[in-house]
C-alpha cells in the first residue's frame, strides 16, 4: 500500500498549509479532485466512502477469519449430520440428527462433559482462593516481590508437556519425589494417576501448581490500586486486618475476582493436555475431557461426522457458560 | 491499555535490555536458521511442503522398554548393512496414541515408509485405505513369500486373500517364573523346570506355595492404567473355555456369559479373597516386583524377558498353564511390518522398503532374544532358535495362538480392549462385582457394535 | 469498641510520650506480622519451587542414579543432554516452535491491528455488521473447530507444514478488540493533523497509529507467542512427522521412548522449557503490565 504522498512527515501539522492540496491523491479520495476543500475532506469522513480502504485493511484479516474460522464452524456444523469419516473422502452418508441423538444417549459422551465440569470444579476455586492469599501475603513484602513473581509465574510460562513430564515423574510409583514424601509422612503410597478416585485431584493439584501464577499476578496488580487511605480510615476506625479483608479488600477486588473466574472456568472447560499426556484418558477413562472424547472419536475411531455433532454439543456449554457469566458481569457492571 | 502509554516509573537502564533482548533475538534467528542450515530439508519440509529426505527409510515403532533395545540394535545391524542409506526411526507411545498418529500421518501425506502394526489392528488400517498391498512379486523379488512364514500368524493377516503385513513375530502371553522361590516350594521338575500346572486350583496352589516359601506375592501382573494385561489374562483362560467375544467384524457381541463370570469370579479369587496377585499395581510395578524377586510367578508378554535379564532375577518361562482345560489357547497378537500408503510410490522406493523388511526378518535371532517367537520360519526352525532358552519353551503358543477379535474398533491397545481390560481390571482390584463388569462390558460394547463402521 | 472519634477531646491527644510508645510498638507488632507473612510466602514460594528444581536435579544424573533418587547428585552429569542433542529430534523442534509462534504472533499482531483500524477510524457501510461479525470470533473457542480444520487442510495438502499450525492462529477475534480499544482512546486529532497534511490511511496506521500501540502491539504479541508455543491439541493433529514437530508435540509423542530413563525424560522435559524460561526472565515487566492491564480494563 505505497502512499502518495510527498510533502514530509505526517502527523506534524505544517502552519503553512492551510488545506490539502488537490493534486495528491490519497487511498480515501475516490472522487474526481475538482473543489476539494476542506470542508468536502469533512464530508468525505462521514459519508461511507471509506469502503475501499476499509476493505484493504480488513481483507487479511477476514480473509484469514472466513477461511479458517467461520468457514470451518459452518463445515463442522454441516458434516455433523453425516456419517462422515476421517479415512474416507466427501461427506458420506447422510445421519439426519443420529449423530446428535448419540451423543446425547451416550454415557462415555456424559461422562467426559461431567470429568471436565469436575475438573472445573476442582481446579476453580483454589486457583482463586490461594493465589489471592498469596497476593495478599506478597503484598506486604516490597523488595522481595520479584522473588516470588517469579516462584508462582514461572511454572505458568512452561508448556504443557513439559509441565506434564515432570508431574508424571513426581508422582511415579516407589521413585516419584511425591510418592516418597507421602510415605515419610506415613501414608500408604498413593497411586497418584493410576487411581481413578485420585488421578483427577492429582492433575488438579498439577494445574494449580502449573497456573496460580497468572491468577497471582493479577491479584497483585489488583491489590496495588485499593488506595492506601481506605486502609488507614479504617483502622483509624479500629478495624482488624481480617475486616480489613472482608470489608475492603474483597469488595474492590470483585471486578479481578469475577474476571479470574471466568477465565479459569472457560480454560477449565478446555483442558485436554494433562489428560492426555499424564493419564490418556484414564484410569479405565476417569479423566477423560469433553474435548479428549471428541479427539478419540474423531481422529482414533474416525468417526469425524460424529466428532462434529459432539463438538457442537461441547460449543453450546461452553457458550452457555460464557452467557451466564455475561449476565452477571452485566448486572454488576452495567457499564460493560 | 487505554491511550498513549505511562511512563515507566522505574527507568531501568535502556541500553542493556535492549541488548540484551537483541542478543537474545539473534540467538533464536540462529537457533532458528542453524537448525534451518543443518536440518535445511525440516524447515524447507516445514514451510514449502518439500519431501523430507529422499532416499531415507522412515521407520516408525512403537517398542519401548526391552523390546526398544533390541529393536535399536535390530536398526543398527541394517545400517551397518546398508551405509548408504539413511535409517530414520521414531519410537511413538504403545497403543491408541500410536495409531493415532500413524493415520493422521498417512492422511497427512508425509507417513514413514515402514511401520510396525499389530495383527490385530492392521486389519481396520487396509480397510480405511491407508496401507499398500504386498504383491507377491514383489515380495519374492526381495526375498519373501507366504510359505516362509509361521502359518497361523500369517493366515490371520490376509484381507480378501490379500497381503497387507509382514508377520516379525508372534507374542504370546506366558508365565515368568522365579527359580528360586519356585524350588523352594518344591515346584519345579528334575530339570529345573516347572512342573506341568493344570486346572484352577493347581495354580491358586502354585502362587500359594510360593508365597509360603517366602515370597511377597503369589504373582504379579499389571492392572492399574494398564487394560491390556487384564484382558490377555482374561482372555487366554476365557479362549480355554472356547467363549468368543465379537462376531462379524465386531458388529454382533457373542460374549458367553457364564463362561465370562466363571474367569472373573476365578481372577478375583486370586486378587481379592486370597490376596495371591495384588489388585492395584500397574504394569511397571507388576515387573518391579517380580525383578526384584519379590513375587514368584508373572504373567506377561514375552517381551519383559530383557528386563528380568538385566535385574538378574533367577527366572524361567513357560507357556501359561491351561487353567480351564479344553483345546489349549493362549492371547496372544503378531508384530507386523506394514507399508502405509505413500504418495509417491515408486519400485526403487518400495525395493528400499522391502528390503528393509527383509533385514528385520533376518535379524530375528535378536528378535528371539528378547522373548518373541520368530514368525520367520527359516529362523524358527533353525537349530540356532531351539537352543535359544527360555525363549523356545514357548514356541507352541504360536501355533495356539488366539488373536483379539476383529472389528474396527478391535485389536492391541484398542478401544475394544480398553473397554473389556478396564472392566476386568476393575473386577480384580475389587472395585466392582463379576456381573457388574459383564453388564459394563455389554453396553459399552453394544454402543461400538451399533455404530456403523467408518472404514 | 469506641473509637477515637468518640472520645472527649482532652483524651483524644495521647502525651507525646504515649503516642511515640504507641506508634513503636504498633509498629512493631506490624513489622512482625509483616515479616510472618513473608516468611509463610517464602516458604510456599519454594516450594513451588520444588517441582522445577527436582526435574534438573534429576536431568544432571545419569539415568541408573534415578531410581535411588535423592537431591544429593552422586555423579553430575550431563549426559542426558548430550544423548537428547545429538539423538533427539529436539533441534528441529526448537526450530519448529520458534518459527511457527514468530509467524503466528507477526501474522496475528499484523492482521488484528490492520482490521480494527479499520473498525476505529474508518467510516464505511456495513461497519457494524463487521464488528457483529468479527464479535461472533471471540465465542467460538479454537478447539470445537478441530474436526473440520483438519479435513480442510487435508484437502488442500497442507498437513505437516508449518502453514498447517500458523494460519489457523492468525485470525483472531480477540485481538482485534484490544487493538480496537487501544486505537478507540487514541485522540483523533492526531488522525486529522496527520490527514490535513495529506496522509492517507496507510501513512496515518503505520506513521501515527501503530507507533504509540506499543503497549498493546507488546501484549499481543507476547501473548500470541506464548499460546502459540504451548499450544498441543492443534499441532499434535497436524505435525506428525517428528522432524517437523513443536516442542510440545515433540515431548507429548515420543514421551513413551525413554521408559525408564528418567534422567533423559527430565532433561527433554528442561530442554523444551528452556526458551520461554528464557522469554519470560526478558520480558518479565511487559508481561506483567500486559497482564496486570488486562486485569484492570477486565
Amino acid at each position: 500500500m505505497a502512499s502518495t504522498e510527498t510533502t514530509g512527515t505526517a502527523g506534524i501539522a505544517r502552519p503553512e498549509r492551510a488545506a490539502p492540496t488537490t493534486t495528491q491523491p490519497t487511498l480515501d479520495d475516490t472522487r474526481p479532485p475538482a473543489h476539494r476543500t476542506a470542508m468536502t475532506v469533512e464530508r468525505d469522513a462521514g459519508l461511507p466512502g471509506h469502503g475501499r480502504p476499509a476493505m484493504l485493511f480488513l481483507a487479511p484479516f477476514v480473509v484469514l477469519y472466513v477461511l479458517f474460522i467461520i468457514g470451518p464452524a459452518i463445515y463442522g456444523l454441516v458434516m455433523s449430520f453425516f456419517d462422515t469419516s476421517l479415512v474416507k473422502s466427501g461427506l458420506g452418508d447422510f445421519a439426519g440428527l443420529a449423530n446428535y441423538a448419540e451423543a446425547i444417549s451416550s454415557r462415555d459422551f456424559w461422562s467426559s462433559l461431567w470429568h471436565t465440569i469436575w475438573f472445573t470444579i476442582l481446579t476453580t476455586p483454589p486457583l482463586v482462593i490461594v493465589s489471592f492469599f498469596f497476593a495478599l501475603l506478597a503484598e506486604r513484602a516490597r523488595r522481595a516481590r520479584w522473588f516470588f513473581r517469579l516462584a508462582f509465574f514461572l511454572p505458568y510460562v512452561l508448556p504443557s508437556a513439559v509441565v506434564a513430564l515432570i508431574w508424571i515423574w513426581l508422582y511415579t510409583p516407589v521413585l516419584g519425589l511425591f510418592t516418597r514424601w507421602a510415605v515419610k509422612l506415613g501414608f500408604t503410597e498413593p497411586n497418584w494417576l493410576g487411581d481413578p478416585n485420585l488421578a483427577m485431584f492429582s492433575l488438579a493439584l498439577t494445574t494449580l501448581w502449573w497456573t496460580l501464577g497468572f491468577n497471582f499476578v493479577l491479584y497483585l496488580a489488583g491489590l496495588q490500586d485499593i488506595p492506601r487511605d481506605l486502609y488507614e480510615a479504617s483502622s483509624i476506625d479500629g478495624a482488624g486486618p481480617w475486616q480489613q479483608i472482608w470489608r475492603i479488600t474483597v469488595p474492590m477486588l470483585r471486578r479481578t475476582t469475577m474476571l479470574v473466574v471466568v477465565l479459569q472456568v472457560i480454560a477449565s472447560l478446555k483442558v485436554f493436555d494433562q489428560m492426555y499426556i499424564m493419564t490418556q484418558g484414564g484410569p479405565n477413562f476417569a479423566t477423560r475431557s469433553a474435548l479428549q472424547y471428541i479427539y478419540d472419536v474423531g481422529f482414533t475411531d474416525f468417526r469425524t461426522g460424529y466428532a462434529a455433532a459432539a463438538s457442537t454439543l461441547f460449543f453450546l456449554v461452553v457458550l452457555a457458560v460464557s452467557a451466564v457469566w455475561l449476565v452477571l458481569a452485566r448486572r454488576q457492571e452495567p457499564e460493560l | 491499555m487505554n491511550g498513549p502509554p505511562n511512563p515507566s516509573p522505574h527507568p531501568r537502564p535502556a541500553l542493556s535490555r535492549r541488548s540484551l533482548l537483541r542478543a537474545s533475538l539473534l540467538g533464536a534467528g540462529a537457533v532458528a536458521f542453524g537448525a534451518a542450515g543443518a536440518g535445511c530439508s525440516e524447515v524447507g519440509a516445514g514451510l514449502a511442503n518439500s519431501e523430507l529426505d529422499p532416499g531415507t527409510v522412515s521407520y516408525w515403532n512403537l517398542f519401548g522398554g526391552g523390546d526398544g533395545v533390541r529393536m535399536q540394535q535390530m536398526e543398527d545391524g541394517y545400517r551397518k548393512e546398508n551405509p548408504s542409506i539413511n535409517l530414520d526411526a521414531v519410537t511413538l507411545s504403545w497403543g491408541n496414541p500410536y495409531y493415532t498418529k500413524l493415520s493422521l500421518a498417512t492422511l497427512g501425506d508425509q507417513p514413514p515408509n515402514v511401520a510396525v502394526s499389530h495383527l490385530t489392528r492392521m486389519k481396520t488400517l487396509v480397510q480405511a485405505g491407508l496401507l499398500q498391498e504386498l504383491k507377491p512379486e514383489d515380495l519374492a523379488r526381495n526375498g519373501m513369500s507366504a510359505d516362509k512364514f509361521n502359518k497361523r500368524a500369517w493366515d490371520a493377516g490376509l484381507v480378501d486373500g490379500k497381503a497387507y503385513a509382514i508377520p516379525l513375530d508372534t507374542h504370546p502371553f506366558v508365565l515368568f517364573y522365579n527359580t528360586k522361590l519356585c524350588e523352594a516350594a518344591g515346584l519345579l521338575d528334575s530339570g529345573g523346570n516347572l512342573k506341568k500346572i493344570e486346572g484352577p486350583d493347581a495354580f491358586a496352589d502354585a502362587l500359594q506355595k510360593v508365597k509360603q516359601a517366602g515370597a511377597q506375592f503369589g504373582a504379579t501382573h499389571g492392572i492399574n492404567s494398564d487394560p491390556a494385561s487384564p484382558w490377555r489374562f482374561f482372555q487366554t483362560m476365557y479362549s480355554q473355555l472356547g467363549g468368543e467375544v465379537l462376531a462379524d467384524d465386531g458388529t454382533r457381541i457373542v460374549l458367553d456369559d457364564a463362561k465370562a463370570k466363571q474367569v472373573l469370579d476365578y481372577m478375583r479369587s486370586l486378587t481379592v479373597e486370597k490376596g495371591l496377585i495384588p489388585g492395584a499395581v500397574d504394569y511397571q510395578g507388576a515387573v518391579a516386583l517380580f525383578a526384584s524377586g519379590a513375587a514368584g510367578f508373572h504373567l506377561n508378554g514375552e517381551w519383559e524377558i530383557t528386563t528380568m535379564q538385566t535385574a538378574k532375577t533367577p527366572f524361567s518361562m513357560t507357556l501359561v498353564p491351561n487353567i480351564f482345560g479344553g483345546t489349549y489357547a493362549v492371547q496372544a497378537d503378531s508384530h507386523t511390518l506394514v507399508l502405509p500408503v505413500q504418495p509417491d510410490q515408486d519400485r526403487a522406493k518400495l525395493d528400499r522398503s522391502l528390503a528393509f523388511v527383509k533385514s528385520m526378518l533376518d535379524q530375528s535371532l535378536t528378535w528371539a532374544e528378547g522373548g518373541h517367537v520368530p514368525a520367520w520360519q527359516p529362523f524358527a526352525t533353525s537349530e540356532a532358535y531351539k537352543k535359544l532358552t527360555p525363549q523356545s519353551n514357548y514356541a507352541a503358543a504360536a501355533d495356539a495362538a488366539v488373536y483379539d477379535p476383529p472389528g474396527w474398533y478391535s485389536g492391541s491397545g484398542s478401544n475394544f480392549e480398553n473397554v473389556m481390560g478396564s472392566s476386568i481390571g476393575a473386577v480384580e482390584a475389587g472395585l466392582i462385582s463379576s456381573d457388574d463388569a459383564i453388564a459394563q462390558i455389554h453396553s459399552k460394547l453394544s454402543a461400538f457394535a451399533k455404530t456403523a463402521p467408518p472404514v | 469498641m469506641t473509637t477515637i472519634a468518640d472520645k472527649p477531646a482532652a483524651d483524644r491527644e495521647l502525651s507525646a510520650e504515649q503516642a511515640r510508645r504507641y506508634a513503636t510498638s504498633a509498629d512493631r507488632r506490624l513489622k512482625l506480622f509483616n515479616r510472618t507473612c513473608i516468611g509463610v510466602l517464602i516458604a510456599f514460594a519454594l516450594l513451588w519451587l520444588v517441582p522445577l528444581a527436582w526435574a534438573v536435579d534429576t536431568s544432571l544424573k545419569p539415568n541408573g542414579e534415578t531410581t535411588n533418587p535423592t537431591w544429593k547428585i552422586m555423579e553430575p552429569t550431563l549426559a542426558s543432554y548430550r544423548t537428547l542433542l545429538d539423538q533427539g529430534d529436539i533441534i528441529n523442534w526448537y526450530a519448529a516452535s520458534i518459527i511457527t509462534s514468530t509467524l503466528s504472533a507477526l501474522g496475528t499482531v499484523v492482521t488484528a491491528s490492520l482490521a480494527a483500524f479499520a473498525l476505529s477510524r474508518m467510516r464505511f457501510r456495513y461497519r457494524w455488521l463487521v464488528f457483529w461479525f468479527v464479535l461472533i470470533g471471540i465465542m467460538i473457542p479454537n478447539q470445537v473447530l478441530i474436526v473440520p480444520q483438519f479435513r480442510e487442510l487435508a484437502a488442500v495438502n497442507l498437513l505437516n507444514t508449518y502453514w498447517a499450525v500458523i494460519l489457523p492462529q492468525i485470525p483472531t477475534a480477540i485481538a482485534v478488540f484490544i487493538f480496537k480499544q487501544f486505537f478507540d482512546g487514541l485522540p483523533k486529532d492526531l488522525d486529522e493533523a496527520a490527514r490535513i497534511d495529506g496522509a492517507g490511511f496507510w501513512r496515518i496506521y503505520s506513521r501515527v497509529v501503530m507507533p504509540l500501540a506499543r503497549p498493546a502491539v507488546s501484549a499481543v504479541a507476547i501473548f500470541t507467542f506464548v499460546w502459540s508455543w504451548n499450544a498441543l491439541l492443534w499441532p499434535l493433529l497436524v505435525l506428525t512427522n517428528p522432524k517437523l514437530m513443536t516442542i510440545p508435540v515433540g515431548l507429548a509423542t515420543v514421551q513413551g521412548t525413554y521408559g525408564v530413563r528418567y534422567a533423559d525424560t527430565m532433561a527433554s522435559a528442561i530442554l523444551g522449557a528452556i526458551p520461554l524460561v528464557l522469554v519470560f526472565l526478558l520480558f518479565q515487566r511487559r508481561i506483567v503490565e500486559g497482564i496486570a492491564g488486562t486485569g484492570l480494563k477486565g
